[in-house]
């Protein structure tokens, strides 16, 4: 049997467990409610527009008033409205009605975002992030933020990182001991894990001048890894837009290679297989990598990219090549090749999987298996309110999973809850061909 | 670099490709084409008459670097009352030649000279780097705006060389047409030292007048260039001549009696004179002059209270910080709905703060020097007035070294009528204002006497469309910055006090470089339809 076969068989297996493992969605009604409003949000793209720009204003209303008055402006501009939202655009009539408006689609708004957003405060997530890691599942808290413009949005910024590092690394060792969460075949795993944005560490970060703003952010990323490696903590510096790749990449790198980054902290990049130039990139990830400068691996965390409207839109804008590719199967493809690059490349780098699709989620963990290697060797992630059947699913089965979350305020969350929402109604994604009640095989079949 | 696209053909415009300045392979061109550019300087830069230059037995200009005022740019010849006459009468005498041509031959004369510009995208926008401190993101996208004018009124002159459809009924036979006026002056900037020169060259081209083109005197080394890809291209050496000079040359130019119209961009004093000396008609000339003027503007950004402070603040700083202020269509005030005024004050401050003033040619800095000294007291004359009167939010300091190089100032709690709110500063100050609504928001762009461009941030559809309604400026940007218009895409020029003409870039531009002639002819004789 040929090595693609036993690996198509190899993952359809596991996919077909996975499928069996997920829990059922009838035992959490308030989540089918939200589920109804996806629905009706991606059946019809104006009407989800007008939504998801509802969802981006909210913080920024003033009053039940203002709050209810965008909504209706947002809602005329929707050409068939459902009846439920007719009805709300004529309650907004009056003054009463639209302060009841505003309550109920304000508090709608606040709902969907705790599904997504698991705290204000590193503090206030403790409580479901030590609930999560009980029932198997690790994390990586990520610090939500307004873009940052200033020096002192900077600093605030690395003072909550460092803040969030101190305060996890103080609560976990209370944990109780999860094997599969705490060790691989490269040794012990810390189970504080941080997730930073370079561009939230420095406001002068220009795409065509990365010199001065990566100068700047790292200026505050060294003493965040020093916290890091002082705490035990993992600290992961997440991928942006294209813009600030080369910028990041090379700032990350070079620090990491610093000598008294030698022995920690643990750390990880990003790479993101929507891009054309992804291969290389990882490529040149693996080479540092291969020169063995540090006693912990690097994490290499794969993901697909989140900000693939926006490539698209800018490369079109300015008549540039785009960047990434333009067809679903395209990118999922190239993200199972980079998945068994990654894979090929133990023990140089610790691999982490991060998606919400069955199929590239069962083709890590074939490949990983065909290759010999324990399950241990593969960590596989999620985001915290997309991918949470799919990682209770993959813990069930034994697997590493670690869960996304972020944490912050409303006013910070919602840049990443409209990314999240448009990911979970575009028609493009696997989570809304599984919604829509494509079969199994079907979602299982190679890209 | 890439490999160059492959030249678009006569069918489909498209927008020239900037550079993509965040791949480092792209950015490490940038400085051997400096450095091969700075062992060619000075620009020699001749009074052009047709085929003859003169080079010598004149007065002379030169351009400086504003960054290294020490290093001589272009050296030019100031062309005489005599010479802009020599040119005015070879432009006339090309003229026959160069109209009669069909509209497809001007076009691919055009588009050639695109061709030639293309091919020295890197020499060009060096020499911008230089002659003008235009930082290279800036320069490359001003090569680019030139190359679109060239391949953009080329395809439009082609379409007006159709005429227009006009009613038919039985027996006459209707025809409107478009005729060249004769000579153009061209009066041209030196802020886009290479696209609006060609942008308002190329119209006049385009659709068969011949041009005498007085570039700024800032930048003169620019304005030859412009005319050796014009003639590389195949315009004949009489349809473009090249007058370098000061206000005397161009006063010369608008005076002339030959000269059938004029295409002015520049501040709104200059063109006022422009304006009237062109209405005062010389002894024994037939014609009216028209002058086609884009002028200044004391444009203002609207920060609605459910504005999105994420995309405000870096597009308000862009807007008004940008080739440090030197647009006509830069921002000058920002109009903050209270609510949200305190922080977006702060926020502003901390990113003014932040910016890196320096040379035009390091990638880092934001702000580049301005233009000359002269321009360089001019807003610090403002910067005090400020201080004075109102409140300094925010200064960015220059670091020491050479160079016309001022701080970026953000500046609030300025009274009513202070000059900082009216004049056109051209520079990188900033005026912030606190507002009641978007109401009185736009009330205060109402007060202004000029409307060039403007800025709205608001997430409601329904304050966008108030807004929309009640502005007067010629281009309104909602949420995202107010400068860079785009050629065919965002066709420019303002209202009031900011311009006399027709947006440039839009399809109505060549419409005042020409004349229209109706012609109808009776197609019946004896009963029978000829
Ligand atoms: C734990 C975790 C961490 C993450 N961290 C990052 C990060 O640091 N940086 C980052 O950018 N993203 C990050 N992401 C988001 C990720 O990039 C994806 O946006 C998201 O996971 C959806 O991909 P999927 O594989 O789950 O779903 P799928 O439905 O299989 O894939 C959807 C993805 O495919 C791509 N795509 C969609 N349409 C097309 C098309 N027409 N042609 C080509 N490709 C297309 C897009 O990338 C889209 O997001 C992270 C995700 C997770 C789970």
């Amino acid at each position: 049997m040929s090595g693609t076969a036993e690996l198509e068989r190899e993952l359809v297996r596991v996919g077909r467990r996975l499928a069996a493992a997920f829990p059922s969605s009838s035992h959490q009604p308030l989540r089918a409610l939200d589920e109804r409003a996806m629905q009706m949000a991606s059946a019809d793209r104006e009407l989800r527009a007008a939504l998801f720009r509802f969802v981006d204003v909210v913080p920024a209303c003033r009053s039940l008033d203002d709050l209810a008055r965008h909504l209706v402006s947002y809602l005329e501009q929707v050409p068939e409205t459902p009846p439920p939202l007719a009805a709300a655009m004529r309650i907004s009539a009056t003054r009463a009605g639209r302060a009841a408006l505003g309550a109920a689609a304000a508090g709608g708004v606040r709902h969907l975002a705790h599904r997504f957003i698991v705290g204000e405060t590193p503090e206030a997530a403790l409580g479901t992030l030590s609930r999560l890691w009980e029932d198997g599942i690790g994390t990586s808290v990520d610090l939500l933020g307004e873009a940052t413009v200033t020096e002192a949005e900077a600093d605030r910024y690395a003072a909550r990182c460092a803040g969030a590092l101190q305060r996890l690394a103080a609560a976990t060792p209370g944990w109780p001991p999860r094997p599969v969460l705490e060790q691989d075949p490269h040794g012990p795993l810390p189970r504080t894990n941080v997730c930073v944005k370079v561009s939230a560490l420095t406001p002068l970060l220009r795409p065509d001048a990365p010199r001065r703003g990566q100068l700047d952010a790292a200026a505050r990323l060294r003493p965040l890894l020093r916290v890091a490696r002082d705490a035990g903590a993992h600290l992961h510096i997440d991928m942006e837009s294209l813009d600030t790749r080369e910028a990041v990449l090379e700032l990350v790198l070079g620090l990491l290679a610093e000598e008294e980054f030698g022995a920690g902290p643990s750390a990880g990049v990003v790479v993101q297989a929507y891009l054309r130039d992804s291969p290389a990139q990882l490529e040149r990830i693996l080479e540092w990598a291969r020169a063995g400068r540090r006693s912990t691996p690097l994490t290499v965390r794969l993901v697909k990219g989140a900000y693939w409207d926006h490539e698209l839109v800018q490369a079109r804008q300015h008549g540039w090549e785009v960047p990434v590719f333009e067809h679903r199967r395209d990118c999922d493809r190239n993200f199972e090749a980079l998945t068994r690059a990654l894979l090929a490349a133990f023990p140089d780098v610790r691999v982490a999987v991060a998606s919400h699709n069955l199929r590239s989620v069962a083709h890590a963990i074939a490949a990983n298996r065909l290759s010999g290697a324990p399950d241990s060797a593969l960590e596989l992630q999620v985001l915290r309110g997309l991918g949470d059947d799919l990682g209770r699913a993959l813990a069930s089965e034994g697997h590493r999973v670690r869960s996304y979350c972020p944490v912050g305020d409303m006013v910070s969350g919602m840049a990443y809850l409209v990314r999240r929402l448009l990911e979970n109604t575009s028609n493009d994604s696997f989570l809304f061909a599984r919604a829509h009640g494509a079969p199994l095989d079907e979602l299982l079949k190679a890209p | 670099m890439t490999a160059a696209p492959p030249p678009p053909t006569l069918q489909g415009f498209a927008n020239e490709p900037v550079l993509e300045l965040r791949r480092a392979s792209v950015r490490s061109s940038l400085g051997p084409a400096l450095e091969s550019l700075d062992a060619a300087l000075p620009v020699r830069v001749p009074v052009s008459v047709g085929a003859d230059a003169r080079t010598g037995g004149g007065a002379r200009l030169q351009s400086s670097d504003p960054g290294a005022p020490g290093r001589v740019v272009a050296v030019a010849e100031i062309a005489s009352v005599d010479d802009v006459d020599a040119a005015v009468a070879e432009a006339a005498r090309g003229a026959p030649a160069w109209s009669r041509l069909a509209p497809e031959r001007r076009a691919q004369a055009l588009i050639s000279a695109a061709a030639w510009m293309r091919a020295r995208r890197l020499e060009l926008a060096a020499l911008e780097v230089r002659e003008c401190a235009k930082p290279w993101r800036e320069a490359d996208a001003d090569v680019c705006e030139a190359i679109d004018y060239l391949e953009y009124y080329a395809r439009g002159a082609i379409a007006l060389g159709r005429g227009r459809e006009l009613l038919q009924v039985p027996g006459e036979r209707n025809e409107l047409h478009y005729a060249p006026r004769g000579v153009v002056g061209v009066i041209s900037p030196w802020n886009f030292p290479l696209a609006i020169p060609c942008g308002m060259t190329a119209a006049a081209l385009a659709v068969g007048n011949t041009v005498v083109l007085k570039p700024a005197e800032q930048s003169p080394g620019l304005g030859q260039r412009l005319r050796d890809a014009l003639l590389a291209g195949g315009v004949p050496p009489a349809a473009i001549s090249l007058a370098p000079g000061a206000a005397e040359t161009g006063a010369a130019l608008v005076a002339h009696p030959g000269v059938r119209a004029i295409a002015f961009t520049g501040s709104l004093a200059v063109g006022r004179r422009i304006i009237a000396q062109a209405a005062q008609a010389a002894p024994g000339q037939r014609h009216f002059k028209p002058v086609i003027a884009e002028l200044g503007g004391k444009n203002c950004v609207i920060v609605a209270a459910d504005a999105d402070l994420d995309e405000a603040i870096p597009a308000i700083v862009a807007s008004a910080f940008g080739y440090a202020g030197q647009k006509c269509s830069a921002a000058a005030r920002v109009l903050v709905c209270e609510p949200i005024a305190p922080q977006l004050l702060e926020r502003l401050a901390g990113a003014v703060h932040a910016l890196a003033i320096g040379q035009a040619q390091e990638l880092d800095t934001d702000v580049p020097p301005v233009i000359e000294r002269e321009a360089m007291e001019r807003v610090g004359r403002y910067a005090a007035e400020a201080a004075a009167r109102g409140r300094i939010a925010a200064q960015a300091q220059p670091p020491d070294g050479e160079g016309w190089l001022c701080p970026a100032t953000l500046a609030t709690d300025l009274p009513d009528g202070s000059p900082v709110l009216e004049d056109e500063i051209f520079g990188p100050l900033l005026a912030v204002q606190s507002v009641r609504d978007v109401e009185a928001a736009c009330d205060a762009v109402d007060g202004l006497s000029y409307a060039l461009t403007g800025g709205l941030f608001s997430r409601d559809p329904a304050t966008v469309s108030r807004v929309r309604a009640r502005t007067p400026v010629g281009n309104l940007y909602v949420n995202r910055a107010i400068t860079g218009a785009m050629v065919g895409r965002q066709p420019f020029g303002g209202n009031r006090l900011s311009g006399t003409g027709l947006k440039a870039g839009g399809p109505d531009y060549l419409l005042q470089f020409v004349e229209q002639r109706a012609v109808c002819e009776n197609t019946m004789r004896h009963g029978l339809e000829v």
